[in-house]
């Protein structure tokens, strides 16, 4: 029975990564319409968002840093590999503290708190590569944008999360 | 366990002051007119403003990519990168802002300041 259980585990942190994956590749194409430094949807997060629901905090690591490592990889865009760890494992973080405090139909919450602890995760790395103080400047705009993207893609992860209950039983 | 109703409020309050911050930041003056293109937090280059009477390009290497570099009579942009994102052309033309151009790949930083910090100082008049 254990067993059964173990291969199922495997076989979603499997499925999430590659579908993370995938979304993380297609947002690549999305054209840059605006011209500022970190913004962008984050919508390989709805899937960190779901497994930290539906799976637990390991998998979800493993989840992430599958996705990021494998992304970074595929777009050979291996320097953009750190700016995503940082901003990534700040957003984990901050998610894995609201997880409790937050009901499911909530976690778009989590989406808006989680993209801003990105971008804050991403200025500090800009700042610290660049050595670029002033880069601070863009911490207002980015606060902004990760409320608006944060509760899209949050309300997208509370969506499945409710959809996709059968799922996971 | 805290109500929706208070999270809209907070993220709509974060949103309104937010919001003024980054207009304010975005709109606020540079202390200067000298170009200073930093990469790897090193000033590689600075050229002032106000003393360009031409138009020219330059190419600032970096050890991850290129970015070529246009100068017009009291502002500057970057032309032309080879970084994947293109954030920094899309950015545009700079003339009294303070906020910074950036090329996060290749992390080349364009500031208007007062003075140019480069070894050899402005060299708008030279070039």
């Amino acid at each position: 029975m254990r067993k059964k259980i173990e291969t199922k585990r495997i076989t979603m942190d499997a499925v999430l990564t590659a579908t993370a994956l995938v979304i993380f590749i297609i947002e690549l194409q999305f054209p840059e319409i605006i011209p500022i430094p970190g913004i962008k949807l984050g919508l390989a997060n709805v899937i960190t968002l779901v497994a930290m629901f539906r799976l637990g905090p390991a998998d979800t690591l493993a989840i992430l840093l599958g996705r990021i490592l494998l992304g970074g990889m595929f777009s050979g865009r291996i320097i953009s590999v750190l700016y995503s760890l940082a901003g990534g494992l700040l957003c984990y973080g901050v998610t894995l503290l609201l997880r409790k405090t937050v009901s499911e139909s909530q976690i778009w919450v989590c989406g808006v708190l989680g993209a801003i602890a990105h971008n804050v995760g991403q200025i500090l790395t800009a700042v610290a590569l660049t050595r670029t103080p002033e880069l601070f400047g863009y911490f207002p705009i980015l606060v902004v944008s990760g409320i608006l993207t944060g509760a899209f893609t949050g309300g997208i992860a509370a969506f499945t999360v409710k959809k996709t209950k059968k799922l996971w039983e | 366990m805290i109500k929706t109703k208070t999270w809209i409020m907070i993220f709509a309050a974060m949103l309104l002051i937010f919001g003024a911050v980054s207009f304010w930041s975005f709109t606020r003056p540079s202390k200067g007119t000298v170009a200073n293109i930093y990469v790897n937090g090193e000033c590689v280059r600075s050229v002032d403003l106000s003393l360009v009477t031409e138009s020219f390009e330059f190419t600032v290497e970096t050890s991850a990519g290129t970015n070529v570099i246009q100068v017009e009579p009291g502002r500057i942009r970057v032309k032309e990168a080879d970084c994947p994102d293109q954030v920094c052309v899309h950015a545009g033309w700079i003339a009294d802002s303070a906020n910074p151009v950036v090329c996060l790949p290749h992390r080349l930083v364009i500031r208007l300041e007062k003075n140019g910090k480069s070894a050899d100082g402005p060299d708008a008049v030279s070039k």
